[in-house]
């Protein structure tokens, strides 16, 4: 069931679809539109309408008959769209005009306004965008041209990326004005060569209106009172309502188009990163943990993971920057499925190739090994024994222990890495002299390939006029690769000899004492005497028992003293006594006593 | 450049002598100026006529009458002015000219390449 409308076209009364009455009225707005007065607009407005109404004629056999939606579509596709209307100066425009039915499109969007360009008119157009002058937009690029050169990749990305306003109604699009026919038109009137200044007008107007939030909502308050007084209140509620919404919706816009920003600038400022870093250190050095060296167990080139990881980091990334400019442009050109399949491609061939770069090298830590060299030291009781860690002037470092491998080119030119990771560990022994045990210990794929790794371990140390020099370090041929390469050096020493460990093996001892192991960092630069599975400090002195402050100038005639009866200073003409009785300060004139009697000042002069 | 541009540019170019020629002998009203251009194809849609007979209406080339009509609204029935025969006359002798030089051309490049066909064999 429709409801239908009574029509006068042309002098003839016809029964009309609403639907199809509202498509014609449509239809007809908008060739009037298409039409100027000078060109006589209501004469062909008539015409039209006449033949319309012949053609309808022709469709209905009598006057009850309704007319439909189909017969008013085929009487248009008969007439023509509106385009078709448009006979003059348009014949020689090349593109094809926008279909009218997408005409209404109300928002701005951003093209690249080549007509006012310096470079590629990316700023004209972002100003058209933003409803300001082109030049604080270029004085922005140059800010940032400046400040870290992202400017010059970003604008390069919005060249590529933003379309060319090319035809008559993308520049109007540009500036933001519903593109109809009337609009395409007056730009046509306007001519070509001053159509970028109605642009920037029309960008004006726009401008205007869309910042005036504040006053679109002062308007509605306005249009309510008046309504209010013409007491249609009905109306004015609702012009409330969509008053509000429409506030709602600017800060929603205005809100997305932060998160939009947001978006954008963590991409970018991530992509960049990563290519820094890239081409600077490598992905996988900016992990903690010492990925690189990790690496070195599987074979795998460092390059190659790292590629990987700029992949599987930067692909994610640089949809969340394309996700965020599109948030920002509302008809950003697409960069096409073969261009998202190809990266989604490439970032799950990233994952995968790290996953499998991950699983190889854990392999590679499946056994630990250790190869256990002893040797006997010439140290039997009551010698006393000084030990010290060494480096070299080639491998120098600070007595830390650390397990992190570092590379060094050796004097005969092979490349040598070596880490710090070196374990000190004291027991006490009741065999005569002294032993050392060399742990040499490592990871590998297979019991054989950890052996090795740790065989090929180069550890050294020199016992040399009772002093024990042990390397703070250990070096390994760089093609035995990193695989968690340690030394434990255990050292074995006779009950009832002596020790004293250099303050810079404290990093290689244990923090805490445990069962077997009685030296720890704690007890270094002290002589230890070696007892059954402990040590007794000799030169440690108890700080709760002793006084220790133990000054005494004594000259002729002054003196000061501080011991544990107090302090005392003595001079020619003063006298300062603090002592378990009190309080006396004495010179030539006064006398100041404080004690248990309480407190006396005496002037001698008195 | 799209083909349909270019083909629409060249039928509407010569409409509006056509329109002058429909209505050369006997005055007729917009539906059979209509049918005699859509018959020869040189319409696809009706639209397109209205603003060039209101033109050449206002230019002087063409006047009107009404007419009432026994089935629908009372129709406009278009005829040459004298401005009009003679404008009409002008655009004969210049179409006869263009066709010619088409012609011309057309076949010169034809019978250029049947030449060289010929030589061919």
């Amino acid at each position: 069931m429709n409801k239908t409308v009574n029509i006068n076209l042309a002098g003839i009364f016809f029964h009309i679809d609403e639907d199809a009455y509202l498509k014609l009225q449509r239809y007809l707005e908008a060739i009037k539109r298409s039409f100027t007065d000078s060109q006589g607009r209501s004469e062909i407005i008539a015409d039209i309408e006449a033949r319309i109404a012949e053609l309808f004629n022709e469709r209905v056999q009598n006057t009850k008959q309704v007319i439909g939606i189909s017969q008013v579509d085929e009487v248009i596709s008969i007439m023509g769209q509106p385009e078709d209307y448009l006979v003059d100066d348009e014949i020689f425009e090349d593109e094809p005009k926008t279909n009218y039915k997408t005409n209404t499109t109300p928002s701005k969007k951003l093209f690249r306004d080549t007509d006012n360009s310096y470079i590629g008119g990316v700023s004209s157009g972002l100003a058209h965008y933003f409803g300001v002058d082109a030049i604080w937009i270029r004085l922005a690029w140059i800010l940032l041209i400046f400040g870290a050169g992202t400017g010059v990749l970003l604008y390069i990305l919005l060249w590529i990326l933003v379309p060319e306003a090319k035809t008559t109604a993308e520049k109007i699009m540009m500036a933001g004005e519903p593109v109809n026919i009337s609009n395409i038109e007056k730009k046509i009137k306007d001519g070509f060569d001053n159509v970028t200044g109605t642009v920037t007008d029309v960008a004006k107007n726009v401008s205007d209106s869309v910042s005036g939030a504040a006053k679109n909502v002062s308007d509605a308050a306005k249009k309510v009172d008046f309504k209010k007084q013409t007491n249609k209140v009905k109306s004015s509620s609702s012009a409330f309502f969509d008053t509000i919404g429409e506030i709602f919706m600017f800060f929603f816009k205005v809100f997305a188009k932060f998160i939009g920003l947001l978006l954008t600038f963590i991409g970018a400022v991530t992509i960049i990163a990563l290519i820094i870093a890239f081409f600077s250190v490598g992905i996988l050095d900016m992990i903690p943990g010492n990925f690189s060296h990790f690496l070195n167990a599987g074979n795998t080139p460092i390059w190659l993971a790292s590629l990987f990881g700029l992949f599987a980091v930067g692909v994610p990334f640089f949809f969340l920057f394309y996700l965020g400019l599109k948030i920002l442009i509302n008809n950003l050109k697409s960069i096409g499925n073969v261009a998202k399949f190809t990266l989604l491609g490439v970032w799950l061939i990233s994952v995968i190739g790290l996953t499998v770069i991950v699983i190889n090298e854990a392999r590679e830590h499946a056994f630990t090994e250790t190869y256990t060299v002893k040797h006997t030291l010439n140290i039997k009781s009551n010698d006393t024994l000084r030990i010290k860690m060494a480096s070299n002037d080639i491998i120098d470092n600070r007595f830390n222990r650390n397990g992190s491998f570092k590379i060094i080119n050796t004097k005969n030119g092979s490349k040598t890495m070596y880490n710090s990771d070196v374990n000190l560990i004291v027991r006490s022994t009741t065999d005569s002299t002294a032993f050392i045990n060399l742990k040499k210990r490592a990871d590998g794929s297979d019991y054989d390939k950890a052996i090795n790794r740790a065989k090929n371990i180069n550890y050294n140390y020199n016992l040399n006029n009772n002093t024990l020099l042990l390397d703070s370090f250990l070096t390994t041929e760089i093609d035995n690769k990193f695989g968690d390469q340690e030394v434990e050096i255990i050292l074995y020493l006779p009950e009832g000899s002596f020790a004293k460990f250099h303050t810079n093996t404290e990093s290689f001892l244990g923090y805490y004492k445990n069962s077997s192991d009685i030296v720890s960092a704690n007890n270094t630069n002290h002589l230890l005497k070696i007892i059954e599975d402990d040590v007794t400090c000799l030169d440690c002195t108890d700080t709760e028992d002793d006084f220790n402050v133990n000054i005494d100038v004594d000259n002729e005639a002054s003196k000061v003293k501080i011991n544990n009866k107090g302090i005392e200073i003595k001079d020619d003409d003063v006298n300062i006594k603090i002592d378990n009785k009190g309080i006396l300060s004495e010179d030539n004139d006064v006398k100041v006593k404080i004690d248990a009697n309480g407190i006396e000042v005496k002037s001698k002069d008195n | 450049m799209k083909i349909e541009n270019t083909k629409a540019q060249m039928r509407k170019g010569v409409l509006e002598f056509c329109i002058l020629s429909v209505l050369k002998n006997d005055d007729a009203y917009v539906a059979e100026i209509l049918s005699t251009l859509k018959d020869a194809k040189l319409l696809v849609v009706e639209g397109t006529i209205y603003p060039l007979l209101t033109r050449l209406k206002n230019a002087g080339l063409l006047n009107y009458r009404w007419e009432e009509s026994t089935s629908g609204p009372p129709r406009k029935y278009y005829g040459l002015t004298e401005t009009g025969k003679l404008f009409l006359k002008e655009l004969d002798t210049t179409w006869n000219e263009l066709q010619n030089a088409v012609n011309i051309v057309t076949n010169h490049t034809e019978t250029s390449t049947a030449q060289k066909t010929t030589t061919n064999e």
